[in-house]
């Protein structure tokens, strides 16, 4: 049984068992001497990287994150920096339910076709600066899909809503993903799977501005929670 | 005062102690962002990884009790795998930005630097005991967080034989780490 045991230590090591695995491992160690001085002498690999200084301001950002991570239950979407890679996808959306009556009432004043009318909806929220941009996406040469993104910003926060029209029909684990792409560098942003008449719409909430943006982008994803795009881009725009 | 060990530090972070978390974090930083950086080539996800580990460890994500090993092989396992997590979602290696060689600080707290470059002196003795083969399988497993099937083909040996050649390698790390403490050349 203890060498089955130990010809786990590898994937250990690399995270690659199941709980239950690593458990049952761990419960080795405990009686292995020969896997225990191993695991501690890979836990010194790391020291033979050079130093590095880590950014100055690296600290704050990370401890707000951590410690807001906590308050907000950890799903509030959240981008970090632009500099910061992609956010998790599991951070996705807790806010949707409060957003709601936006969406709605963008898809709303949308039908109706009178931006006017969405503007003066969303200055609603009393008391707070608001800035509005709304950005047509131009599809690529093949695909025949129109969306639309208005960009709310208000207090810090950037709200993105996508609405998309005319859009095929997707295979179950497609979906169709929206991204913030600033110098090359995308951020998921939002993801959509369209209605039986095609039409599509997301929102997304970031603590960015809409600055720091220079694209926006809706790629065909072949599944969803992607993090950095694999698919094909449908439409886009400068912002 | 004296310091409160590690373990005193993760069992206040347990009960949600913020200074507690934040003093480990002040204690692993560097060594962390150096070790991520030298596995990602890329500041900006060694920042990403870095609030990964420490989200986990406010969150309890991860359990350690002193049983697992020292707390910083359990730290430093996290943090590795982490960034191996984050290799395999992007395909493709990322370029690094920035000169790597702009980073290099040279302005260090002195014993910190002291301690880190007598362990790292040591740890590089001992690998540079191991063939040439093993030294290159353990970067390509421990560092660059390649699959079996990679190193199978990168150091051309047979598929199967990975996992114990990986075993075997990290064994002869930990013998000749073993062969210097005894000669008295560690202390920890």
């Amino acid at each position: 049984m203890t060498n089955i045991d130990c010809d786990y230590l590898v994937d250990y090591l690399n995270g690659t068992l199941t709980a239950e695995e690593n458990q049952q491992f761990e419960q080795h160690l405990t009686t292995c001497t020969e896997c225990q001085e191993i695991v501690e002498a890979t836990g010194q690999l790391p020291y033979l990287a050079d130093p590095v200084e880590p950014p100055t301001d690296m600290k704050a950002r990370i401890l707000s994150n951590v410690f807001d991570e906590t308050v907000e239950q950890n799903d509030q979407p959240k981008a970090l920096k632009p500099a910061m890679s992609p956010i998790p996808i599991h951070k996705k959306r807790r806010k949707e339910n409060v957003w709601k009556p936006l969406l709605a009432a963008v898809l709303l004043m949308s039908l109706l076709g009178n931006g006017y009318a969405f503007y003066q909806l969303s200055d609603q929220p009393a008391g707070t600066e608001t800035a509005i941009q709304s950005i047509e996406l131009q599809p690529n040469e093949a695909f025949t899909g129109t969306a639309t993104a208005a960009m709310i910003e208000e207090e810090g926060l950037l709200n993105l809503v996508v609405q998309a029209d005319r859009l095929a029909e997707l295979e179950a684990s497609q979906v169709y993903q929206v991204w913030l792409i600033k110098d090359g560098k995308p951020i998921p942003a939002g993801a959509f799977s369209p209605n039986p008449n095609g039409e599509g719409a997301s929102y997304y909430q970031l603590e960015t501005t809409s600055e720091e943006w220079d694209t926006i982008a809706i790629t065909l994803e072949p599944k969803t929670g992607n993090e950095l795009p694999e698919g094909q881009i449908v439409l886009s725009s400068e912002i | 005062m004296e310091k409160s060990t590690d373990t005193s530090l993760y069992l206040r972070v347990n009960k949600q102690d913020k200074d507690a978390l934040e003093e480990l974090y002040d204690r692993y930083e560097k060594i962390l962002f150096s070790f991520l950086y030298k596995m990602l080539e890329d500041k900006g996800l060694a920042e990403e990884a870095l609030q990964e580990v420490f989200i986990k460890i406010w969150r309890g994500k991860g359990v350690y009790d002193e049983s697992k090993g020292k707390f910083s092989s359990w730290l430093f396992r996290m943090a590795q795998n982490t960034a191996i997590d984050l290799i395999r979602k992007r395909k493709k290696p990322t370029v690094p930005i920035e000169e790597a060689s702009q980073m290099v600080s040279n302005d260090e707290p002195v014993e910190e630097q002291v301690v880190w470059q007598e362990k790292k002196t040591q740890i590089e003795m001992a690998v540079q005991h191991l063939s040439a083969e093993q030294q290159k399988m353990i970067d390509l497993f421990y560092f660059k967080g390649h699959t079996h099937e990679t190193i199978a083909d990168m150091c051309d040996i047979p598929l199967g034989t990975v996992k114990s050649r990986i075993r075997l390698a990290l064994k002869k790390l930990k013998t000749s780490l073993h062969g210097m403490q005894e000669r008295g050349a560690y202390d920890d």
